[in-house]
C-alpha cells in the first residue's frame, strides 16, 4: 500500500510564492510570541540595562539526539525582532527589513566583544539587496523627489530608527547621534506641490527603499544596459550544439532585454583561435564578420558597427544570429583564446560598462589567460587539492579587476566535456559581481541540456540589473564589518564595488564589536548605490533593527540558523581556497563543537559535566544538520572522486546563492511521491500543494516507492526496484520497471491524474525559488547504475556516505563526546 | 640594314650591329654594345608553334635555331653557343634541307613555343585596395574594379585586400556573410605570422564520414576563379565603404599601405610561389602607420622633397626604402608582380615603394584622383586583349641570355630582378643588374623592353676570322595569360671587325643607343648625385664624338658628324635636361614614375621621353615637325607637343583669339574649324597606345598651362642665350654645360671639347 503521510501527525505542506508558508502546525517561536510573562520578569528584576522594556526572548532547548526535525522548519522565518518601544519612528511592519533582503545571524545582538566571543555564535550579515520579486511579494518603495536626507557626519540614510528632535526641524542619526537639520523639502509633496506628511514618507516606514538619485550621485549620465556575448566557435562549441542554443536563445530574449528608452547595446564577437568581430550596420540586414588572429595585442577591427544600438540594429541582428552557429558548422579550429577575447569584449565597452556574457566550451589555450589542463586526479582528497581551487594565473585576478574599476562584469557559461578549469574562469563573474554557470559535458542533442541552458540563459538576459553599483554597510557605534564573501571587489575598506548587481545573488559580512554597545538597539544600513537597467541612478537602502541584549541566553534564543549556516558555508569556502579543504571541515566541526559546549555549560543544568542529551536551543536545532549538510557538501567534503571542476562550480554556488536556495543545496528535499496526499499535486488556494518533505534518509525508501530528491540544483526521480507496473505506466508510459532507462530525462506528461501531479510537483520545484536555476531531472533506479545511484543517495545527508561520511546520528555521536571531553579538560 | 626592320622582325634594337672585334676597340667605341629587346613584341604573322624546342645538352641547353649548322644525313646539328654536336629527337628524322622546321628557317630568328605542360594555376590578380579615399574617388575606384572583373579571363583567380588604419583580407569563399581577416596596421608581420593568421598553414583532416567539404581550405578562400565569385565580390566592392576610423583635422589618415602589401604578398608567397600573379594596389595617399611608413600622419609634417632627401632629413626614407624592397624581392621571387596605381594630388611614396613596381615589371600609373579617366583608362587598359581574347600580359617569365664566346654579358637595366645564373656568359663588367644570365621578370606586356649590356672578351691582336660574328640567344620563358607556358626565342647573329673598319660606326645605331644610355645614366642617377652622373653623359659623349666625328684638331668650326651619328648629341642635351635626370622640378614620386617607364619602353617611345616631339599646324601648310624650340612658337600656329607623359595642343596668341571669337562656328571660317580639329585628331591617334595614359591638356599662347611646353623647349631665343658661358668650364670638360644652356651653345662646347680646343 501506499506510504500514509499522515502516520506523522502533520498536514501537508502548502506551498506559496515566497517559499513554504508556516504548515498548520505552528512554529516554535509563533507559540512564543504572545506569552511574555515569567521570562520578561526575570529579566527586568535583573536590572539590565538594554532591553528593558521590551519584549524578551525565551529560550527553549532541546535534545538533539533522537530529536525529529521537520524539514519544514528550515524555511520559516528566523525569530523575530523585537526592538524596544519607541526605537521606530514607524507603525510599519515592513520598517525593518525584510530578512529575504538582510537578515543578521543573531536577532539580539551581544552588547560587548567579550559576550559575543562566549556565545561562540559567528556575527554577520546575509544581504540580497537586489531580490526578486516573485508574484504577490510588495515592490519595493521609491521615493522620487529627490529629497534624500543624510547624517552629515557618518552618511547615514534617513531611516525609520532615527529620532526627530527640536520639533521635528532636526534629526538625531541612529547610528552616530549627531543632530542633522531635516532638508527643507522634506515635509513638502512636490507631486501636488502642497504640504505633504511627513509621517508618510517611505523611508521612515520601510525598512527597504529606493531613492532616485539626484547627479551629485553619479560621476556621468547613468550607463544603459550593454551586453557583449563572447561564443565560442572552435569546434566543441559548434559540436556541442552549444554555439546554436546560445545564438538561438539569445534571439528568443532580444524583446526580454531591458531596453527601455532603447538604449541598450549588444555586440557579438566569436572566438576560437581567433577573435571574430560581427559588425552589424543600424539598419542593415546584413552583418559582416572581422576576424583578428593577431592575439597578442588585441585590437578592434573597426570603430563602428560592433557594439550596436539593439533596436536600432536589431533586423541585422536577427539575421545574424539565425545564421551564427551555420557559419561555422565546418570549422576545424581547435583551441580557445579566450583571454585576447575578453581583452577585446572589454576594449569595446570599457568607456561605457556593461557586461561580458562568454559562452566557452573548452580550457584557453591560446593568448593571455591560456591555462594549463592542471588536474591531477592524485591530488583529490589530499592537502593539495585546495591549490587546484585557487586560480592558476594571475591574469582572471588583474583583469577582473580592472574590469571591475571600469564597471564591466563577466558571466561565465561553462560547458566543457573536459577538464575546464572553473576555478580559475570563476574568478572574473567572482571579482566583477557576475555569474558563473557550469554545464559540465553539454550536448544540445540532449534535449535536457539544451532546454536548461537556454532557460537559464534567458532568464539572466531577462533579469534586470543593477549597473555601476557600490555598497556600503554603515551600522551603530561599536560595530564595524570586517570581511565580506561574495562576488565583488573591494575597493576601499568597506566599500564593495559591484560594475553589476545579479538579481538574487546574496553576499555575506562578518561584523565585529569594536567597543561595548550602550544603546538599547543597533541599526545596519546596506546602501546600493546603482543604476537601474531602465537607466535611473538609484539608491537602494535597506535598513535593519536589532534589539542588543547582554544576556546569552538571548543571543542564542534569537539566533537565525539559516543566516549563520550560510554565512558559515561562505568562511568555509574561503577556508578551503586560502588553506586546505581539511582545514575548512575542521572549522565547521570546532565550530559547532564550540557552540554546543558553550551552550551546554552556560545554558543546561549538566554544566561542566557529562551529558547523555545534546543541548541546543530550539531555534537552532537544524543548524548541526546544515553543517553535516555542509560537510558532506560537493564543494567542501573529504573525498578522493570530485572533479575540481565540480567542486569550484558547487563554491561559487555555496558562495552567491542566497539563503532560500543555498538551504536546500545544503539540505535537500526529499519527498515519497508514490504515497503522497491526493491533494499534493493539484491546485490549492497558493499555488500547487506540495508532499511533506521527509527527513533525509535512506530509511524512508521503499522498494515500491517514486521519490523525488532535489537541492535546487538537481532533482532526483528515485524509482524502487518493486514498483508497480501501474506506477511506470502512469509516470513513464512504460510497461516496466526494467524498460526504464536511467539518466537525464524529461518525464511525459501523460493522461492520467498521477502523472499530472508528479509533473506538478516537479514543475513546481523548478519555480518555487528566486534564481535563474533550471534544475535537472535524472531519473534513478534503485538498482541501476551505481555512480547515479550514489548521487543520489548523497544527497541523503542524514545516512551515512560513501567514503566514511558520517550518518547524522554518528555526526551527533561524535559532537556529543568532544563536548562532554572538552568538558574535563 | 634597317633597324627598324630588325625591330620588327626579332623586338630588338641594337647599340652597334657590328662589333668591334676585341676587348680593347669595343672599350673605344664608348657606347656598349648593349640590346634593348621586347621580349612579347607582337609578331601577328608569328603564330606560336605547337611544339617544344630542341635544346643543346646541358648546361648550355640552347635553343635550335636558324644560325645552327646541322647535318641532315646523320641528323646533328651544332651548337654555336657550347660547340657541342647534338643529335636531333626521333621525330625530326625526316628532316632534310627542303624539309626543316620552322625554327631553322631563316625568317624564325625569333620563335615562339607553346609548350606541352600548361601553368598548373590560372592567372591571379589581387587587389590591394586603399580605403582612405574621399567619397567620389572611392566610388570611381570601385565602380573601376567592378569593370575590370569583367575583362579578367573567367578562370583567373580574383582576391581583395581592403586597407586604411587596418589591413582586411576578404574571404570571398565565405558564403554566410561578408567575412575578412583584420590586420593592425602597424604591425610588422612575418610571413610565418601572416599565414598562420589567414589559416593558410593548417591542412584541415579528411572530412568526417558522412560530411561533404562543403567548405574552402588554405589560400583557396580567399582567391576564387573570377565567374565563381564576380557576384559576391562586385557586391563586397558595391558596399566598400571609407576607412571608418575617425581622423583629426590636423592629421592624416592613417593608411598602413606597408602592412596590406606584406599581407598580399605573404598570402601569395604561401601558396602561390612561382605561378603568374599579380597584385594590384590602388594608394590614395601616403603609407601614414607601420612599417612602410613615408609621412607621419601629423599634417604638420610634410611629405619629403628632393631637396629633404639631399640633405638626408627624411626620418621614415631609409626604412621605409628598406622595407618595400624587401617586399619587392619576395614578390619578384615568388614570381609575382606588382602594380602601383597612385590616385592623389599629393605624394603617396611611390619613390619609396618604387622597388615593387620596379623589382616586379608590375606598372607604375600616377594620376591626381582615381576619378581621373587617366586613371580609368590607364586602369583598363592593363586588361587589354589580343584578337584570339587572352590579356595582353605575360607571368612569372624567366628572361635567360646566351652568347657565343667572343660576348658577355655584363647586366640589364629594366624591370627584373637576378636569375643568379652563373653560366659562361657573365662577364667582368657590371652594367645595371650584372653577375648573372638570367633574371626574373614576373610581368610582361608587348611593350616590354630590357636593355641588355655586353662586353668584348677576345684580347686585342686575336686575329678576325673572316666573317666571323657573334651570336646571342634570348630566351623568354613565361606564362601566357590563358594558362600555356610558352617559351619565346630570339637568335640574333653579328659580324665583328677589325679595329677602325668603316662598317663599325656606319652600323651605329643612335636612337638605340641613346635609350641604352639614357638607362644607364638613369640607373646610375638612382645611386649617385645627378651632377655626377651629368658629368658622366657629357665624358661619354665627348669620347664618342672624338673618336668618331670627323674634325681638325683644335679647330671646332671643322667638327662634322656622319648622318648616324649627328643627331646622338641633340638626345644627350635633352637627355640632360630631361626629368630622368633634372628632379628638381618634380616630386619624389614624379621622378619615380618617370624613371620607371622609361626602363619600361621601346626605343621610339623612349626617345619621345626624352626629346619631345613637336607638330606645327598652320593654314595652307600641311601640319609638320617642327624644331623644339622656342622659335617654333608663332602667334598663327597650333602646336602638338607629345612628351609621351603630356599631349599639349598649344594655341598661338592669334589662334587664341579667333578661337575665343568663336570663329570656328562662323560660316566661311570652315578652314579654321578644320585648323582647330585636325590636332585634335592626331593627338587621339597619340593616345591610342599610350601607357599610362598621358595628361592631355590644351591652352593657349601666354596661358598658365603653356609653361609644359615652354619647360621643354630649347632656349634658344633667351636673353641668355649670348654671351653667358663663354668663361665657363674648360679643363676636362667638367661642370661646362648648366642646365637651361641652350642647344646651340651646348653644341659649340661640345664641338671645342671634342676638338681639343682650349675655351677661349
Ligand atoms: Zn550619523
Ligand atoms: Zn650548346
Amino acid at each position: 500500500g501506499f506510504y500514509n503521510p499522515t502516520a506523522m501527525g502533520q498536514g501537508p505542506g502548502v506551498f506559496s510564492a515566497g517559499g513554504f508558508v508556516a504548515p498548520a502546525q505552528p512554529s516554535a517561536y509563533q507559540q512564543q510570541q504572545p506569552q511574555v510573562g515569567a521570562l520578561t520578569d526575570q529579566f527586568s528584576q535583573m536590572g539590565l540595562q538594554p532591553g528593558y522594556g521590551q519584549k524578551q526572548f525565551a529560550l527553549h532547548t532541546v535534545n538533539l539526539v533522537g530529536a525529529f526535525l521537520d524539514p519544514r522548519e528550515l524555511v520559516g522565518p528566523p525569530p523575530e525582532i523585537r526592538l524596544p518601544p519607541g526605537a521606530c519612528v514607524s507603525q510599519e511592519v515592513t520598517a525593518n527589513a525584510d530578512y529575504t533582503y538582510q537578515r543578521c545571524t543573531m536577532n539580539a545582538i551581544p552588547t560587548t566583544n567579550s559576550l559575543l566571543g562566549k556565545a561562540k555564535l559567528p556575527f554577520g550579515l546575509i544581504l540580497t539587496p537586489h531580490r526578486s520579486l516573485k508574484e504577490g511579494d510588495a515592490a519595493v518603495q521609491v521615493v522620487t523627489d529627490q529629497v534624500i536626507a543624510r547624517c552629515r557626519r557618518c552618511r547615514t540614510y534617513i531611516n525609520p530608527y532615527v529620532t526627530f528632535i527640536d520639533g521635528g526641524a532636526r534629526w538625531k542619526c541612529c547610528m552616530c547621534n549627531v543632530s542633522n537639520e531635516v532638508p527643507q523639502m522634506f515635509d513638502w509633496d512636490q507631486a501636488t506641490n502642497t504640504p505633504g506628511d511627513r509621517w508618510k514618507r517611505a523611508e521612515l516606514n520601510h525598512g527597504v527603499v529606493d531613492f532616485v538619485a539626484p547627479t551629485e550621485y553619479m560621476v556621468r549620465p547613468p550607463q544603459a544596459p550593454v551586453y557583449v556575448f563572447l561564443l565560442d566557435v572552435s569546434q566543441h562549441g559548434v559540436a556541442s550544439g552549444m554555439l546554436a542554443t546560445a545564438t538561438r536563445t539569445i534571439l528568443e530574449s532580444l524583446d526580454r532585454l531591458p531596453n527601455t528608452d532603447n538604449r541598450t547595446k549588444v555586440a557579438i564577437i566569436g572566438f576560437d583561435t581567433a577573435l571574430h568581430f560581427f559588425c552589424v550596420p543600424s539598419g542593415s540586414t546584413e552583418s559582416t564578420l572581422l576576424v583578428v588572429s593577431d592575439l597578442d595585442d588585441v585590437f578592434l577591427p573597426k570603430p563602428t558597427d560592433l557594439l550596436i544600438n539593439l533596436t536600432e540594429a536589431r533586423a541585422g541582428l536577427e539575421t545574424l544570429l539565425g545564421r551564427l552557429s551555420d557559419m561555422f558548422v565546418d570549422t576545424h579550429s581547435v583551441g580557445s583564446a579566450l583571454g585576447p577575447a575578453l581583452q577585446a569584449g572589454f576594449k569595446l565597452i570599457s568607456s561605457l560598462g556593461g557586461k561580458l556574457i562568454v559562452c566557452t566550451s573548452t580550457l584557453p589555450t591560446l593568448g593571455t589567460g591560456a591555462l594549463k589542463a592542471r588536474e591531477d586526479p592524485k591530488v583529490f582528497g589530499t592537502s593539495k587539492e585546495s591549490s587546484l581551487l585557487q586560480a592558476a594565473d594571475a591574469f582572471y585576478k588583474t583583469f577582473a579587476i580592472e574590469c571591475s574599476r571600469s564597471q564591466v562584469s563577466v558571466d561565465m557559461f561553462l560547458f566543457s566535456a573536459q577538464y575546464q578549469d572553473v576555478a580559475t574562469l570563476s574568478c572574473l563573474p567572482h571579482y566583477t559581481a557576475g555569474n558563473t554557470f557550469f554545464y559540465p559535458a553539454f550536448n544540445a542533442a540532449r534535449s535536457e541540456d539544451a532546454i536548461k541552458f537556454a532557460h537559464e540563459f534567458g532568464e539572466i538576459l531577462a533579469s534586470p540589473i543593477c549597473l555601476e553599483a557600490v555598497i556600503r554597510v554603515r551600522a551603530s557605534r561599536g560595530l564595524r564589518m570586517s570581511s565580506f564573501h561574495g562576488n565583488f571587489f573591494v575597493r576601499s575598506t568597506d566599500l564593495l564595488s559591484l560594475p553589476a548587481v545579479p538579481l538574487d545573488q546574496s553576499y555575506a559580512i562578518e561584523v565585529q564589536i569594536e567597543e561595548n554597545i550602550t544603546s538599547p538597539f543597533v541599526v545596519f544600513q546596506t546602501a546600493v548605490l546603482h543604476t537601474t537597467s531602465d537607466g535611473e541612478r538609484r539608491i537602494r537602502v535597506v535598513t535593519s533593527a536589532y534589539p542588543t541584549t547582554s544576556n546569552i541566553s538571548e543571543v542564542y534564543a534569537s539566533a537565525d540558523q539559516v543566516a549563520i549556516a550560510t554565512l558559515l558555508a561562505n568562511k568555509a569556502v574561503e577556508r578551503s581556497i586560502s588553506s586546505k579543504l581539511e582545514d575548512a571541515r575542521d572549522a565547521l566541526s570546532n565550530k559547532m563543537v564550540d557552540i554546543l559546549t558553550t551552550y551546554k555549560n552556560t545554558m543546561t543544568s549538566s554544566g561542566g559535566g557529562a551529558s547523555a542529551a545534546l543541548s541546543i536551543a530550539d531555534n537552532m536545532k537544524f543548524l548541526p544538520l546544515l553543517t553535516l549538510g555542509l560537510l558532506k557538501h560537493v564543494g567542501i567534503r573529504q573525498s578522493t572522486q570530485i572533479p575540481s571542476d565540480l567542486r569550484a562550480y558547487a563554491q561559487a554556488l555555496l558562495t552567491t546563492l542566497p539563503s532560500q536556495l543555498l538551504i536546500p543545496y545544503l539540505h535537500p528535499t526529499f519527498y515519497g511521491l508514490h504515497n503522497m496526499p491526493p491533494e499534493c499535486g493539484t491546485i490549492g488556494e497558493q499555488g500547487v500543494i506540495m508532499p511533506p518533505p521527509l527527513p533525509l534518509t535512506s530509511e524512508r525508501l521503499e522498494r515500491h516507492g517514486l521519490y523525488l530528491i532535489e537541492d535546487g540544483q538537481t532533482m532526483f526521480l528515485w524509482v524502487g526496484r518493486d514498483a508497480v507496473p501501474q506506477l511506470i505506466m502512469d509516470v513513464f508510459e512504460l510497461p516496466a520497471y526494467e524498460q526504464l532507462r536511467t539518466g537525464k530525462a524529461t518525464l511525459p506528461l501523460l493522461e492520467n491524474v498521477f502523472s499530472q501531479r508528479v509533473n506538478a510537483v516537479i514543475n513546481k520545484t523548478r519555480e518555487m525559488r528566486r534564481g535563474p536555476y533550471w534544475p535537472h531531472l535524472y531519473i534513478v533506479k534503485e538498482d541501476g547504475e551505481a555512480a547515479m545511484r550514489l548521487w543520489a543517495l548523497s544527497m541523503l545527508v542524514q545516512d551515512r556516505g560513501a567514503e566514511n561520511l558520517p550518518s547524522y546520528p554518528q555526526f551527533l555521536t561524535s559532537l556529543k563526546e568532544r563536548v562532554n571531553g572538552s568538558s574535563y579538560t | 640594314m634597317n633597324f627598324e626592320d630588325v625591330e620588327d622582325r626579332d623586338g630588338l634594337r641594337l647599340s652597334w650591329n657590328v662589333w668591334p672585334g676585341s676587348r680593347i676597340e669595343a672599350t673605344r667605341t664608348v657606347v656598349p654594345i648593349a640590346a634593348l629587346y621586347t621580349p612579347l613584341k607582337q609578331r601577328d604573322d608569328l603564330p606560336p608553334v605547337l611544339y617544344e624546342p630542341v635544346t643543346c645538352k646541358p648546361p648550355c641547353r640552347a635553343i635550335l635555331n636558324p644560325y645552327c649548322q646541322i647535318d641532315v644525313r646523320g641528323k646533328l646539328w651544332i651548337c654555336p653557343f657550347c660547340l657541342q654536336r647534338n643529335g636531333f629527337p626521333p621525330h625530326y628524322k625526316d628532316i632534310s634541307n627542303t624539309n626543316l622546321p620552322a625554327e631553322l628557317l631563316p625568317k624564325y630568328t625569333t620563335i615562339e613555343y607553346t609548350l606541352a605542360r600548361p601553368a598548373p594555376i590560372p592567372p591571379i590578380f589581387l587587389f590591394v585596395v586603399d580605403t582612405c579615399l574621399d567619397e567620389n574617388d572611392l566610388k570611381a575606384l570601385r565602380d573601376a574594379l567592378v569593370v575590370s572583373l569583367s575583362l579578367l579571363p573567367p578562370y583567373a583567380l580574383v582576391g581583395l585586400i581592403t586597407f586604411g588604419t587596418m589591413t582586411q583580407v576578404h574571404e570571398l569563399g565565405f558564403a554566410e556573410c561578408n567575412k575578412s581577416y583584420v590586420f593592425r596596421g602597424s604591425k610588422d608581420y612575418t610571413p610565418k605570422q601572416v599565414q598562420d593568421m589567414l589559416g593558410l598553414g593548417a591542412r584541415p583532416a579528411a572530412p568526417r564520414p558522412g560530411q561533404p567539404m562543403n567548405t574552402l581550405h588554405g589560400a583557396a578562400r580567399f582567391l576564387l576563379p573570377v565567374q565563381q565569385v564576380e557576384f559576391q565580390l562586385t557586391g563586397i566592392l558595391e558596399q566598400l565603404v571609407r576607412d571608418p576610423w575617425p581622423v583629426a583635422n590636423d592629421k592624416r589618415a592613417l593608411r598602413c599601405t606597408g602592412v596590406a602589401i606584406n599581407v598580399a604578398v605573404s598570402l601569395l608567397e604561401s601558396s602561390f610561389a612561382n605561378s603568374g600573379a599579380r597584385i594590384m594596389l590602388f594608394a590614395g595617399g601616403p603609407c601614414t602607420e607601420g612599417p612602410g611608413m613615408v609621412v607621419s600622419n601629423e599634417l604638420r609634417e610634410p611629405i619629403r622633397s628632393h631637396h629633404d632627401i639631399d640633405r638626408d632629413s627624411v626620418k621614415h626614407f631609409k626604412r621605409a626604402i628598406k622595407f618595400y624592397e624587401g617586399q619587392a624581392k619576395r614578390a619578384a621571387n615568388n614570381g609575382h608582380a606588382i602594380d602601383l596605381f597612385a590616385g592623389c594630388l599629393d605624394q603617396v611614396g611611390l619613390l619609396e615603394m618604387k622597388s615593387l613596381s620596379n623589382f616586379t615589371n608590375g606598372v607604375m600609373v600616377l594620376t591626381d584622383s582615381f576619378a581621373t579617366s587617366i586613371f580609368k583608362q590607364s586602369f583598363l587598359r592593363v586588361f587589354a586583349k589580343d584578337s584570339e581574347g587572352n590579356l595582353e600580359m605575360g607571368f612569372n617569365a624567366t628572361f635567360d641570355v646566351q652568347t657565343t664566346k667572343e660576348l658577355r654579358i655584363s647586366g640589364l637595366i629594366g624591370h627584373a630582378v637576378s636569375g643568379n645564373k652563373k653560366s659562361p656568359s657573365v662577364g667582368e663588367t657590371e652594367i645595371g643588374i650584372g653577375q648573372t644570365s638570367a633574371w626574373k621578370i614576373c610581368s610582361l606586356t608587348p611593350h616590354t623592353a630590357e636593355a641588355v649590356y655586353f662586353e668584348v672578351v677576345t684580347p686585342a691582336g686575336t686575329p678576325i676570322v673572316q666573317g666571323s660574328r657573334g651570336m646571342i640567344q634570348f630566351v623568354t620563358h613565361y606564362q601566357h595569360s590563358s594558362g600555356a607556358m610558352r617559351l619565346r626565342v630570339t637568335t640574333i647573329a653579328r659580324q665583328f671587325a677589325e679595329a677602325g673598319a668603316l662598317s663599325i660606326p656606319s652600323s651605329f645605331d643612335q636612337e638605340a643607343a641613346a635609350v641604352l644610355m639614357a638607362r644607364i645614366a638613369v640607373f646610375k642617377a638612382e645611386i649617385d648625385d645627378s651632377p655626377d652622373v651629368l658629368r658622366w653623359l657629357d665624358r661619354m659623349l665627348i669620347r664618342l664624338c672624338q673618336k668618331f666625328a670627323e674634325y681638325r684638331k683644335e679647330d671646332p668650326t671643322s667638327f662634322r658628324l656622319s648622318d648616324n651619328f649627328s643627331i646622338y648629341p641633340q638626345f644627350m642635351f635633352h637627355l640632360r635636361r630631361s626629368q630622368f635626370l633634372q628632379v628638381f622640378n618634380n616630386s619624389p614620386d614624379e621622378t619615380a614614375f618617370y624613371r620607371h617607364i622609361l626602363n619600361e619602353e621601346d626605343v621610339n617611345n623612349s626617345l619621345i621621353m626624352i626629346q619631345p616631339t613637336l607638330m606645327s599646324y598652320t593654314f595652307d601648310t600641311p601640319s609638320q615637325p617642327v624644331l623644339l624650340d622656342s622659335v617654333s612658337i608663332k602667334p598663327d600656329v597650333i602646336l602638338l607637343l607629345d612628351t609621351f607623359f603630356h599631349i599639349l595642343i598649344f594655341h598661338g596668341e592669334t589662334i587664341a583669339q579667333w578661337r575665343k571669337a568663336g570663329y570656328q562656328e562662323q560660316e566661311g571660317y570652315e578652314n579654321f574649324k578644320e585648323l582647330l580639329e585636325v590636332p585634335v585628331t592626331d593627338a587621339q591617334d597619340l593616345l591610342v597606345d599610350r601607357f599610362p595614359l598621358p595628361r592631355y591638356i590644351v591652352c593657349d599662347q601666354g596661358g598658365s598651362q603653356a609653361r609644359f611646353l615652354l619647360s621643354k623647349l630649347n632656349p634658344s631665343t633667351t636673353h641668355l642665350s649670348t654671351g653667358m658661358y663663354d668663361g665657363a668650364g674648360g679643363g676636362e670638360g667638367a661642370a661646362i654645360f648648366t642646365d637651361d644652356v641652350s642647344l646651340q651653345v651646348f653644341m659649340e662646347h661640345l664641338k671645342r671639347l671634342a676638338v681639343g680646343a682650349s675655351a677661349s
